[in-house]
């Protein structure tokens, strides 16, 4: 019986272990979906002029999944909906840290500068669908590696 | 101690030793509070798990003022003491088992409906952005290490001193590590990509501390509407008020007894003429006999 225990625990211990490395993964599978469709789609937000750094990073990330970026044009709210119900994977644009979106959609930390010590204050982050969790710590990496 | 006022000795060292048990949850808990509060973001599950641990702190806090009232002395204003403050502490603990498990539903309920999507992104430390939902699950293995070791320690000595509002703190203490528990298959499951799991969890938990808090909220009424003492852990008759009853009768004849509880002390009334020698209350309730706090006889 406890010989049972011992090879649950374990095999519980390696498939944690082998799970480590895939965790975490997206709720609705934008990664995958990614690398299927060799697509990542973005929108910039309009009023974003300095969009480019964000941009390289989400190319870099493309790259590395064997895709590239298919820039999604929409407008305003359109995008805020568009990303929410997963018709595009990522939001370019000015945001604050106190944003009203912040519960609807995941914001980064600023992109290629420091964190303002105004939270009312607007600055480039790159906002991500909520629950795509490995997309999410993905260019969370990439924000925090680049840049400053 | 007098006949309405402080601590009988029989049980005074349980109760000293039941306040410094309080003040250890206090400690521990509140130290939960804090590293769960430091590594929450904006998970909302961890937000409720932090929230269902301030509010689990409520029992614990009014142990300890119904164990500082029931000592203070019966005065012109008071007569009859503070120890009904006890009861009252029974009532409020057992309606805060009972918000934390309405919350948990609330919460999960709502976000089971809406199909939220729990996002748990990096954190960057010391150079390095790791997923924040290894360090909330190391949060929450802390979270549950104090009340699974407090809980099992309060039980038994909530039953010596017949203290339902420990008992109830023990039932708090489970309901926080169950909550703990399921809160890191939670994040676990939102790991793997499975948006419904903490919420899923959470109801289940959420079911049971429902249950329990419903149980003890009957025994607190029924209490403080001068029921007949109910055990510490259900609903039906003490076992040593149903002796005392037996004892009672068995004395005085088929006669109307009635007993009422006023926090963890019995009154009893027994319908007839006061006899000559009224018994003590160690050959009524033996080993108990600090429970019986008066028994009072129909005048002539």
């Amino acid at each position: 019986m406890s010989g049972m225990r011992h090879s649950f625990a374990l095999s519980f211990a390696a498939l944690l272990l082998a799970g480590c490395d895939s965790l975490p993964r997206d709720a609705a599978g934008t990664t995958e979906r990614i690398e299927r469709m060799q697509a990542m789609r973005v929108t910039i937000l309009p009023d974003t002029p300095d969009a480019h750094p964000a941009l390289a990073l989400l190319g870099a990330y493309a790259r590395d999944h064997h895709a590239r970026l298919k820039l999604v044009p929409l407008h305003g709210e359109h995008a805020h909906k568009a990303l929410e119900d997963g018709e595009i994977d990522v939001l370019v644009g000015h945001f604050a840290k106190a944003s009203p979106w912040q519960a609807d959609i995941a914001l980064s930390k600023p992109v290629a500068r420091g964190e303002p010590d105004d939270k009312e204050h607007p600055v480039l982050r790159i906002a991500r669908r909520n629950g795509e969790n490995a997309l999410i710590l993905a260019t969370d990496r990439l924000v925090s590696e680049g840049p400053r | 101690m007098s006949l309405h006022s402080g601590i009988p000795d029989a049980i005074a060292a349980d109760v000293r030793h039941g306040e410094r048990l309080e003040w250890w949850t206090l400690l521990w808990i509140g130290s939960v509070v804090v590293v769960m509060a430091l590594v929450m973001g904006a998970s909302q599950a961890m937000k409720s798990a932090v929230i269902e641990d301030v509010l689990s702190l409520i029992p614990a806090i009014v142990f300890l003022l119904s164990a500082h009232w029931e000592r203070k002395r019966a005065n012109n204003r008071f007569p009859f003491g503070y120890r009904r403050a006890n009861s009252l502490a029974f009532l409020v603990a057992a309606t805060a088992l009972l918000s934390v498990g309405g919350f948990l539903i609330y919460e999960s309920v709502t976000t089971l409906v809406r199909q939220e999507h729990p996002t748990v992104g990096g954190i960057t430390l010391f150079g390095h952005t790791l997923w924040l939902g290894w360090l909330m699950i190391a949060a929450l293995v802390y979270s549950i290490i104090p009340p699974l070791i407090l809980g099992r320690i309060k039980q038994p000595v909530a039953k010596r001193i017949n203290d339902k509002v420990l008992h109830t703190d023990a039932l708090m203490q489970k309901a926080d590590w169950q909550t703990g528990l399921a809160a890191i298959a939670g994040i676990t499951g939102i790991g793997f990509g499975w948006w419904w799991a903490d919420a899923s969890a959470a109801l289940f938990i959420a079911l049971s501390i429902i249950k329990d808090a419903v149980g003890a909220l009957r025994q607190a009424v029924a209490e403080l509407l001068d029921g007949t003492p109910r055990a510490l852990d259900s609903n039906a008759i003490a076992e040593d008020a149903e002796r005392l009853i037996a004892a009672l009768k068995a004395r005085f004849g088929d006669v109307g007894v009635r007993l009422r509880e006023t926090g963890r002390y019995i009154a009893a009334e027994v319908d007839c003429a006061p006899p000559a020698v009224i018994p003590s209350a160690t050959e009524l309730m033996g080993d108990n006999a600090w429970r019986l706090a008066s028994l009072s006889f129909r005048p002539q």
